[in-house]
């Protein structure tokens, strides 16, 4: 079945990054205006806008399923695309789309249900031989059952939602006491942020590198993987640049995660794409950490080192196409790195700086790709995430991808939001990113200042502090008033002044 | 020309000696303290060789009584004078901290007393520069009736001249009322104090141990009390500040202010303050972006701002004209009215309609501070100045409605019933007498009550009282504002506006003077 | 027209004590080791406002101005300075020994209320009047300024907290 029209449930950059390819495939696309942005980037690249500006919800309607379900009906979308984040991996919604016949660009309910619930998904590593950090087999129901597994595995552990991702509801435990005052904790913590109080437990693994694997399948059972790509710069398990491919994995290294990872996604019969989550400790030991079910944000540096359109792949599939591709057809060439330049203010712990972006120009070079949604004049909301732009540079080697990073960040031009540019020049700076040598502690613990500035800066700051100084002070307007200008004003108004007094 | 004459002799060694007594060892001694000597200070006010001095020479009074050492000194501790500041004329005096102690003696006080009465006549602005140890002890009930003449002096020129209190140093017992009676008052952080009972007394009197910067520090008067309207960090800065503070003001009451040319462009048209106001009602936001919006750049000049900061005061320009300005300030306790904003922003108008400086007032107000503390402490009393000043001021008086204005809030603040010229809303105003939640608690009691979903139902209603009541649509409709306009277009305007009104004048009934409720 | 004030010469001084010399009036020249740089102040239509040094421009931005301290956003990164003429900054000195140790500052809730965010972190500089919390009460939201200039020491302000009348809220070590 030819999709034709693919409602786009998602704004920002990857609504438009989504809506490109589909220009080029020749689909019609279907953008919602929202009152939150109701000028963004994204709409301008639509061929067809719903105006929803008058829903006053104080929910986003991206994550408002009756919503978006009734739009894509009324603007006769046949096709819908989640993006990430809003309802990209609810199992409830794609099935809701599937009952409305409209195809739901991403994988089966089933497998975001099953990959959605960490119990569940550790279970099927479990039966598929995926190698696991030790962890409990089911959910914690109290403390007690939490010391005992803990005391089996060793300290130190963590304590995940079952329900969770994307870093929230954890919470590391390093000795018995601690995990009496930390259980309750976690389980309320995760009751508020996903409406399920269950917890698990699983060994922590100490500075570890976030390696992914990009997964593609059809419906018909075909299952690859593109590689992986190096995520551990993060902060707070928020990644900030990533990488692929890794300087952490040899070729044995590479082949043997990926088959473990195309394994797990043949467990739930997987298609579309997704990703699967490893930790890589010291040693080199890998560890299945979850797999996310959605196309996702740092998915341009695989793109750049298969020459594959992941978005394009996923409306084929999503279309009933075959994949067309075998494992070894799949080769990685060069070095891609992506920076996101969040509007964050390094100085003050990344805290959000949102604003309006009154300039903006990028790089315009060969090597650079960017994907942004926003242009100048639009506003960063406090409503979204944070992200301008992705700024993904690729080269023949890390090494030159490293330093064509380097110049493309001095080229970037943002003004009206403090954004993580000076994170980045300080990263590619940086000795131990420069050999490879980095886990996902890196910021945390190898940086003492999360920001780079060259020592001409703060002078030529403080030069220009000077220079307001004068102008405002001693040669400011105040030494050029015209005083005999308020003695003249019209006799009207003079007679009665004077004849008042 | 030969001044070696036997007649030119005593002139000289006079001169020889007035040098000496201002040797750079007496100075040294004021910079230790990180504070400049009184010539220095003058010499920085006045355009360079402007500065006129009278009375140089003259010596202290011969004690009544001898009690105490009197140095034989020239000038009695006191610089007073005329020059120009920026090509205008300006009157001043300084004391001098370095000869006893700046003390107020008779000659000292008769020097001061003169150049007032100067100033006055002459119909220009004075400037007093105190750094003072206070009354003179050796000069006796002298020097307290020297101060009582300058306080008469300040009370005759007030609303006449601009008078402007710089404190430089101490000013402690009666000393501290004249500044209090001048138009504004500037400190120096660290370096200048005022206060009725020093420390010592204090300690003696009530047995508590406070410090100067603690019971009268610059800081203090600025934040706490209201006495200080600007301080700075340093007097060189505290005296650039000065300079640019008189651009914004007449010489006297019967001149307009001076025009200044407008500096770089600020659009009539500005689409950024469209986006000020946020969605939420709720939500703060800093009024002075829209007043930096609206004035011409970086012409905004704030009075008084650590005091009351929920009330912005200051002094702008717009079109090279001065305006004052009295704003609501969203982002302090949701520019809410209590007593301290209430003065503060009555003193101000009062101050521009006295100089023919017209008001400009930007008006987003939940109301008067409810609560025992303020009623008990007299709001009403208070609140009643700000009403008083507002109506009794006869300049041009626009105001820009741009949220909240609720119940006496939206009365006081300049509405157009109380004698406003223009009254303008942005689409995001809120006129109603009082705001959502109140009005539906009242109106919806009993539906409340008895409802299941209380919350839910209150919701609901607040959202129709919004979308139904307060709005500006239906002032809009009554005539009780004149328009309501995209804010974009808010300085277009307001220019238009004043433009209109540049030759308003009102004639005033005969009195003596109103009863201000003070 | 500078000689008005005889100042020859002014200090741009950082939030950490950096000192920029610079003479009045200002060139537009920077000594670096033997040879004079050319910094340009520019603005134009593509970048904005920008400095234009060794041909390389950098964004910047005034966030504010108090008086004689600035805080500039350039290329990204904020700095605090104030600009003393060479008296203040005797004046400085002089000021900072007879202090003696620097004051601390603890910023009360003025009014009872939810705390709905903590603006700044433990050890980070602040400036007066820069925002610390925001303290929702009588429906508002309100800022809570910071009254001094300083460096945070101590937050016990916690989002979502409920806080009463003249809790401490923050406590800051006073410059």
């Amino acid at each position: 079945m030819k999709i034709r029209k693919i409602l786009i449930a998602n704004r920002g950059e990857i609504a438009v990054r989504i809506m490109k390819t589909a220009k080029k495939m020749k689909i019609l696309t279907v953008a919602v205006r929202t009152a939150a942005e109701p000028d963004a980037m994204y709409l301008s690249f639509a061929d067809e806008i719903y105006d929803n500006t008058d829903d006053n919800s104080e929910i986003p309607v991206f994550l408002d399923i009756e919503k978006i379900i009734a739009i894509a009906l009324k603007t006769g979308a046949d096709a819908l695309h989640p993006g990430y984040g809003f309802l990209a991996e609810n199992a409830y919604f794609a099935q809701k789309c599937l009952d409305n016949k409209i195809i739901f660009i991403g994988p089966s309910p089933d497998a975001i249900y099953k990959m959605g619930n960490k119990t569940i998904a550790r279970k099927l590593a479990i039966q598929n031989g995926i190698p696991l950090a030790m962890g409990s087999e089911g959910n914690i129901g109290d403390e007690e059952e939490a010391l005992t597994v803990a005391e089996k595995i060793g300290y130190p552990v963590i304590i995940k939602a079952a329900s969770g991702g994307g870093g929230r509801g954890m919470r590391i435990v390093r000795d018995p006491s601690e995990m009496i005052k930390m259980f309750p904790i976690a389980r309320r913590e995760a009751e508020k942020a996903f409406k399920d109080p269950s917890v698990f437990i699983e060994k922590y693994i100490e500075n570890p590198k976030h390696i992914e694997f990009q997964i593609l399948g059809d419906k018909k059972g075909n299952i690859i993987h593109l590689g992986e790509r190096e995520c551990s710069i993060q902060r707070k398990h928020q990644k900030l640049l990533e990488e692929a491919p890794s300087c952490a994995l040899d070729n044995a290294l590479r082949k043997k995660m990926g088959n473990m990872a195309v394994r797990i996604a043949r467990a739930v019969k997987y298609y579309s794409a997704g990703t699967v989550e490893f930790l890589l400790d010291s040693d080199k030991n890998f560890y299945f950490m979850e797999m996310n079910t959605r196309i996702q944000v740092e998915h341009p540096v695989t793109e750049l080192v298969t020459g594959i359109d992941l978005i394009e792949k996923q409306i084929r599939i999503a279309g009933g196409e075959s994949l067309n591709l075998k494992q070894e057809d799949i080769r990685i060439k060069g070095w891609a790195i992506e920076c996101r330049i969040n509007a964050e203010d390094v100085q003050s712990g990344f805290a959000p700086s949102p604003g309006r972006i009154e300039k903006m120009s990028m790089p315009d070079y060969p090597c650079v790709r960017v994907d942004t949604g926003v242009r100048e004049g639009s506003v960063i909301v406090a409503n979204y995430d944070s992200m301008i732009a992705k700024l993904i540079i690729s080269g023949k080697d890390r090494k030159e991808a490293i330093t064509r990073c380097k110049m493309a960040l001095d080229k970037v031009w943002i003004k009206g939001a403090k954004t993580t540019l000076p994170f980045f020049r300080l990263l590619v700076r940086n000795q131990n990113f420069q050999n490879g040598n980095f886990t996902t502690a890196f910021i945390e613990k190898d940086l003492d200042q999360y920001y780079y500035n060259s020592e001409y800066e703060e002078m030529l700051a403080a030069w220009l502090a000077t220079k307001l100084f004068i102008e405002e002070n001693l040669q400011s307007n105040s030494i050029n008033v015209d005083f005999s200008d308020g003695k003249e004003m019209s006799p009207w108004l003079l007679n009665k002044r004077i004849n008042q007094f | 020309m030969d001044l070696s004459g036997k007649s030119y002799k005593a002139y000289l060694e006079r001169r020889e000696a007035l040098k000496k007594q201002y040797s750079p060892k007496q100075a040294e001694k004021q910079h230790k303290k990180g504070k400049l000597t009184a010539h220095e200070r003058i010499n920085r006010l006045f355009d360079p060789g402007t500065f006129e001095e009278i009375d140089t020479f003259v010596t202290p009074a011969d004690q009544p009584v001898e009690f105490g050492k009197v140095e034989r000194t020239f000038g009695d501790g006191v610089i007073v004078g005329h020059g120009k500041v920026n090509g205008r004329l300006v009157f001043a005096y300084a004391q001098d901290f370095t000869i006893m102690g700046g003390s107020l003696g008779v000659v000292h006080s008769r020097k001061i007393a003169k150049i007032q009465e100067m100033a006055l006549k002459m119909g220009s602005p004075i400037i007093g520069i105190m750094d003072s140890g206070g009354a003179r002890i050796q000069d006796g009930v002298a020097s307290l009736s020297g101060y009582a003449s300058i306080f008469h002096n300040i009370i005759q020129s007030s609303g006449i001249i601009p008078q402007i209190s710089v404190i430089m140093g101490p000013a402690a017992g009666g000393a501290v009322y004249s500044p209090a009676l001048t138009d504004f008052v500037f400190m120096v952080n660290h370096t200048s104090y005022m206060f009725v009972t020093g420390p010592n007394v204090v300690r003696e009197v009530l047995n508590e141990d406070v410090t100067f910067e603690d019971l009268g520090g610059a800081e203090i008067h600025a934040i706490k009390s209201g006495v200080a309207h600007m301080i700075y960090d340093d007097e060189e800065n505290t005296i650039l500040a000065l300079k640019k503070f008189l651009s914004y003001l007449p010489s006297n009451n019967v001149e307009n202010p001076p025009f200044v040319p407008e500096d770089g462009t600020v659009q009539d048209v500005c689409e950024k303050l469209r986006d000020i106001v946020p969605d939420d009602p709720n939500k703060a936001y800093d009024v002075k972006d829209v007043i930096q919006l609206v004035v011409d750049r970086n012409s905004f000049f704030e009075t008084a701002e650590l005091f009351a900061p929920n009330l912005v005061t200051g002094l702008a320009r717009l079109k090279g004209r001065t305006i004052g300005i009295v704003a609501n300030q969203p982002k302090v306790l949701a520019g809410v009215l209590d007593i301290d904003s209430s003065t503060k922003g009555a003193r101000f108008i009062r101050f521009c309609d006295a100089f023919n400086i017209p008001i400009l007032t930007f008006e987003d107000v939940p109301g008067f501070l409810p609560g025992a503390e303020q009623e008990h402490r007299g709001i009403i009393r208070h609140g009643a100045k700000l009403l008083f000043a507002y109506s009794e001021a006869t300049v041009p008086k626009i105001t820009i409605i741009l949220r909240k204005a609720y119940g006496g809030a939206f009365i006081v603040m300049n509405s157009k019933n109380l004698g406003g010229d223009f009254s303008f809303a942005w689409p995001t105003a809120e006129i109603a007498v009082m705001g959502p939640e109140g009005a539906v608690a009242i109106l919806y009691r009993k539906e409340l009550a008895e409802s299941k979903n209380p919350a839910e139902l209150k919701k609901e209603l607040v959202k129709k009282y919004r979308d139904k009541i307060a709005n500006p649509f239906i002032a809009d409709e009554l005539g009780y504002i004149d328009e309501v306009i995209d804010p974009a277009v808010t300085r277009k305007k307001i220019l238009s506006a004043l433009n209109a009104l540049s030759n308003k004048w009102v004639k005033v009934p005969n009195r003596k003077h109103g009863n201000m409720p003070l | 027209m500078n000689d008005k004030l005889h100042i020859s010469r002014l200090f741009a001084l950082s939030s950490d004590n950096r000192k920029y010399s610079f003479s009045v009036p200002l060139k537009n020249k920077i000594r670096i080791g033997k040879r004079d740089y050319t910094v340009q102040l520019k603005s134009d239509d593509k970048y904005g406002t920008y400095i234009l040094w060794k041909n390389r421009r950098y964004p910047l931005e005034v966030v504010r101005s108090r008086q004689n301290k600035y805080e500039i956003l350039f290329n990204d990164i904020s700095y605090i300075f104030t600009v003393e003429t060479p008296f203040s900054l005797q004046r400085m000195k002089v000021i900072n020994t007879r202090k003696g140790k620097p004051g601390l500052a603890s910023v009360k809730a003025p009014m009872p209320g939810k705390l709905l965010d903590v603006l700044v972190r433990e050890g980070a500089p602040i400036l007066r009047g820069e925002p610390l919390v925001i303290l929702e009460a009588m429906k508002m939201q309100n800022e809570i300024q910071s009254p001094v200039n300083g460096t945070i020491l101590k937050i016990h302000a916690r989002p979502n907290t409920n806080v009463m009348k003249d809790d401490v809220l923050v406590e800051i070590k006073a410059d």
